[in-house]
């Protein structure tokens, strides 16, 4: 996998780019700002761009907004977004079109998880953070959700991390036939398109649970 | 350049000559007479000569020089006449011809004084028409001069004996040009009259002061005629009180005329009119009480008793403070109606204030209903010389163009200025008196808007610290984010690293996950510091914090954005209510509704817990609403026992 690391702090660049590189991947470029990030990848058109979200000049969203560019300019590149705290508002609609993830950035620690987390990207598929999952499945308030047995929402959150049937499986510790079961069960009950591709599916999950975090 | 004082110097001679000529010939009758006339003459060469020389192009100067000059030859030419004829006779040149110039120069005396009606206080005639008139005035007096000096008649006393030295001409000749220069020197004064009040008609500001001080001083003449003659009538001969008011007759108008031309400011002559009327209706009406109660007590006890004298003192005595007041008061609206509504509009305002119908800072409003000028400003003076209107507001860049600055003093200091129109300074004495009689007024509306501009200072930096400090959490929390967490996350990065490069990768583990533990507790921290979701609005932060919360917690917030300040105090009040409905009200769920209603932002969390929630209890929330308050906001706590607790924050937010 190809990466492009975007990152203003020198000692956490160098750590996500040794971090890919001692997991076999290639780093084609890491720099310090938007618009370097923006020609790095106009020039590699690697597979993967990681994105800090606080970058300078503003240091409040020019990550998110480069993010943006990427997805509307080079639409085969993954993008994964680090935040140092859940800030839910732009990464969600994002996330909900695939090729895109959205970690804290402390995810990064448990290194194999990331690494995943970073190639489910790349290929497609998405990635959001359980703690914003959790904020969207947690609590009372997703009243729709009061339908889903617990293990059926563990299932849920899974699938809108972006986990695949065999992630799941293997994170639950469970057979992939009675995660099918699960996965089966809860588009049912929520009323959600069953298909075979999986990143449609946790696209669909995506979506409805925004739909109900809106309508809250 | 010099001559004025050649001139003079000439005239003081001729005075100094005749009081001489006086002295040698021991000259005892007319001497009251004689020395008003020195006097008169002395004043009015004095004041010709200061005007002629400050005031070197208005021929007024000269005018009253040339009056000077007239009663100086007249008054020489009689002490030589009364040496020369009655003193020691035969001994001086001429003494028949200073006859016929104290006898028949008479005329003279008038033209100065004429002269000046006609030209005063420019030196030009009103108009271009009135040209043809002076010239016919100018004639009559040449021509009655001419006439007097040539008339057959003798002289009068104590000349009657002393032979004409001119040869006659016969009334037959005379009569009909005396009569004619006659009649045409009454029209020359009474034209002068008529000059006088046209320019007082038609003039304005400086010059009608000017004017006034003429006329002031010409009425003044025939009252002080009147009075001489009196005192001769009564007593039979001049004494000290035609002395004094033939002086005052004699020199009224040189003095008003100098006053007029040089400092027309130097006394207030509206003031000076309005006080002798006063005082003369004054002195008219006492001086009827006393003679008719002297009289009255008289008749009855019998004449001459002290105790008539004694009551009618008593009387006069007692009258005179409250006649004073009526008369003046008479005087003010009978003769100066601006001074009078402009007092009375003044004293209504202070009645209603001490009523407490009226605002002190009415107090410019109603000086420009009472001085009417409706454009009248009073700007209060503040320490460090700034200037604020009645609302506080602060008054900077230029008066408006037109406009004349009164400064209101009390005690020496200055408390306000009025800026009015320039023809309001014509009458100084009623702004003076007007904004005088407002002064307690004055006084009061300033310290008012003073104190108010201090509160309303004390209250903007109370908001300013307020915010400053929410913009310093903003500044905590990125360091938090930004600096230490960033920089765990990097040591945590450099810990996996090192784990490929070691034998034994597994004991490095647990310290990673300490490191996780780390940043996680971190981001707690900054989260009580200042929610980030706070940076995408104060809806996307209420949500937030719901969806972290233990209760069921219902969010109806509106997607608007607000001030930071405000979305962040609103926050604050959301957060720390959710968290008491969790520890002390034992709550189920929660509704926290924030919304836009009338310029403020209300924010409203409602639980259903045991409620009796007392709003001092929690100094978490007493902390809130004091920044709430800081903000120009109210914070409500509504919490009857078993029925849940409501809090009300209101934030004004703009329009």
């Amino acid at each position: 996998m190809r990466v492009v690391i975007a990152e203003d702090q020198a000692l956490l660049r160098d750590g996500l780019q040794r971090l890919f590189e001692d997991s076999g991947h290639t780093v084609v470029a890491a720099v310090d700002d938007a618009d370097r990030l923006r020609g790095a990848v106009s020039e590699h058109e690697p597979d993967l761009a990681v994105v800090d979200v606080r970058m300078p000049p503003t240091h409040t969203d020019e990550g998110i907004r480069a993010a943006r560019w990427i997805r509307d300019a080079h639409p085969d590149v993954g993008v994964l977004v680090l935040s140092q705290h859940v800030e839910a508002a732009g990464a969600v609609g994002l996330v909900s079109q695939g090729g895109f993830g959205y970690l804290l950035k402390d995810r990064v620690l448990d290194v194999g998880e990331f690494v995943e987390a970073a190639l489910r990207v790349a290929r497609g598929g998405s990635a959001l953070d359980p703690q914003v999952v959790s904020s969207l499945v947690g609590g009372d308030a997703t009243d729709g959700l009061a339908v889903l047995t617990e293990r059926e929402r563990e299932v849920l959150s899974l699938m809108a991390e972006g986990l695949t049937n065999v992630g799941i499986a293997r994170r639950l510790v469970l057979t992939e036939r009675t995660v099918e079961g699960h996965v089966r069960s809860v588009l049912m009950k929520l009323d959600l398109p069953a298909g075979e591709d999986a990143h449609r599916r946790v696209l669909a999950v995506i979506a409805y649970l925004r739909a109900a975090e809106i309508q809250r | 350049m010099r001559l004025p004082w050649i001139v003079a110097s000439g005239i003081s001679i001729l005075l100094v000559a005749a009081a001489v000529l006086d002295a040698v010939s021991g000259r005892s009758t007319g001497l009251a007479a004689a020395v008003a006339w020195g006097v008169a003459t002395f004043v009015s060469v004095g004041l010709g000569l200061l005007v002629a020389t400050r005031r070197r192009g208005n021929p007024i100067g000269w005018l009253l020089l040339a009056n000077s000059g007239v009663l100086a030859v007249v008054g020489f030419a009689e002490s030589y006449a009364r040496y020369g004829l009655l003193g020691h006779p035969g001994s001086l040149p001429g003494a028949a011809w200073a006859v016929v110039v104290v006898d028949r120069a008479w005329p003279l005396i008038f033209v100065g004084v004429t002269a000046i009606g006609w030209l005063f206080p420019d030196g030009r005639l009103p108009s271009p028409r009135w040209r043809p008139w002076a010239l016919a005035a100018a004639l009559s007096f040449a021509g009655l001069v001419v006439c007097t000096v040539l008339e057959a008649t003798p002289f009068g006393d104590p000349f009657a004996d002393v032979p004409r030295p001119l040869p006659d001409v016969s009334d037959g000749i005379i009569g009909v040009p005396l009569a004619v220069c006659a009649l045409g020197s009454i029209g020359a004064i009474v034209g002068a009259a008529a000059a006088v009040r046209t320019r007082l008609q038609r003039s304005s500001g400086i010059e009608r002061q000017q004017l006034r001080w003429l006329a002031y001083a010409a009425a003044l003449v025939p009252v002080a005629v009147a009075i001489c003659l009196l005192e001769v009538a009564v007593t039979g001969d001049d004494g000290p009180i035609a002395l004094a008011f033939g002086i005052v007759a004699l020199t009224a108008v040189p003095i008003a005329v100098a006053i007029a031309i040089l400092r027309y400011r130097l006394y207030e002559i509206d003031r000076l009119i309005n006080r002798t009327l006063v005082y003369a209706v004054l002195t008219a009406a006492l001086a009827a009480v006393f003679a008719a109660i002297s009289l009255g007590v008289g008749v009855a006890v019998g004449s001459g008793s002290t105790l008539a004298t004694a009551a009618a003192t008593l009387a006069v005595a007692l009258l005179f403070g409250p006649l004073r007041a009526r008369v003046q008061l008479l005087v003010d609206r009978r003769f100066d109606r601006a001074r009078y509504a402009g007092l009375q509009a003044v004293q209504r305002f202070l009645e209603e204030l001490r009523a407490g119908r009226a605002a002190p800072e009415g107090t410019g409003e109603m000086l420009a209903e009472a001085l009417g000028d409706p454009a009248l400003e009073l700007r209060f003076r503040l320490d460090g010389d700034v200037e604020v209107d009645a609302a506080g507001r602060v008054l900077e860049g230029p008066d408006p163009p037109g406009r004349m600055r009164t400064p209101v003093r009390r005690g020496g200091l200055p408390l306000a200025t009025v800026v009015h129109d320039p023809s309001l300074a014509e009458r100084p004495d009623v702004l003076d008196s007007t904004i005088g009689a407002a002064g307690l007024a004055i006084e009061i509306a300033r310290l008012r808007v003073e104190v108010r501009r201090q509160l309303a200072e004390v209250e903007a930096s109370r908001a300013r610290i307020v915010t400053a400090g929410y913009e310093e959490r903003r500044r905590l929390e990125r360091d938090l984010h930004d600096g230490a967490q960033q920089r765990l996350v990097s040591i945590g990065l450099a810990l996996r690293h090192l784990q490929h490069q070691v034998p034994d990768p597994a004991p490095l583990d647990a310290v990673v996950v300490e490191v996780a533990s780390a940043i996680e507790e971190l981001r707690e921290l900054a989260r009580g510091v200042r929610p980030a979701g706070l940076d995408d609005g104060l809806g996307h932060a209420l949500r937030e914090l719901a969806r972290r919360s233990r209760l069921k917690t219902r969010v109806d917030a509106t997607d608007e954005r607000f001030e930071d300040q405000v979305e962040t105090a609103a926050y604050f009040v959301a957060s720390e209510a959710l968290a008491n409905a969790a520890k002390h009200a034992r709550a189920g769920s929660v509704a926290i509704a924030a919304t836009r209603r009338n310029g403020s932002l209300v924010v409203q969390v409602r639980d259903d817990g045991i409620g009796g929630a007392a709003p001092s209890e929690g100094s978490g929330l007493a902390g809130i609403t004091d920044r709430i308050a800081a903000l120009g906001g109210s914070v409500s706590v509504t919490s009857p026992p078993g029925e849940g607790t409501v809090i009300v924050a209101e934030l004004p937010c703009g329009s």
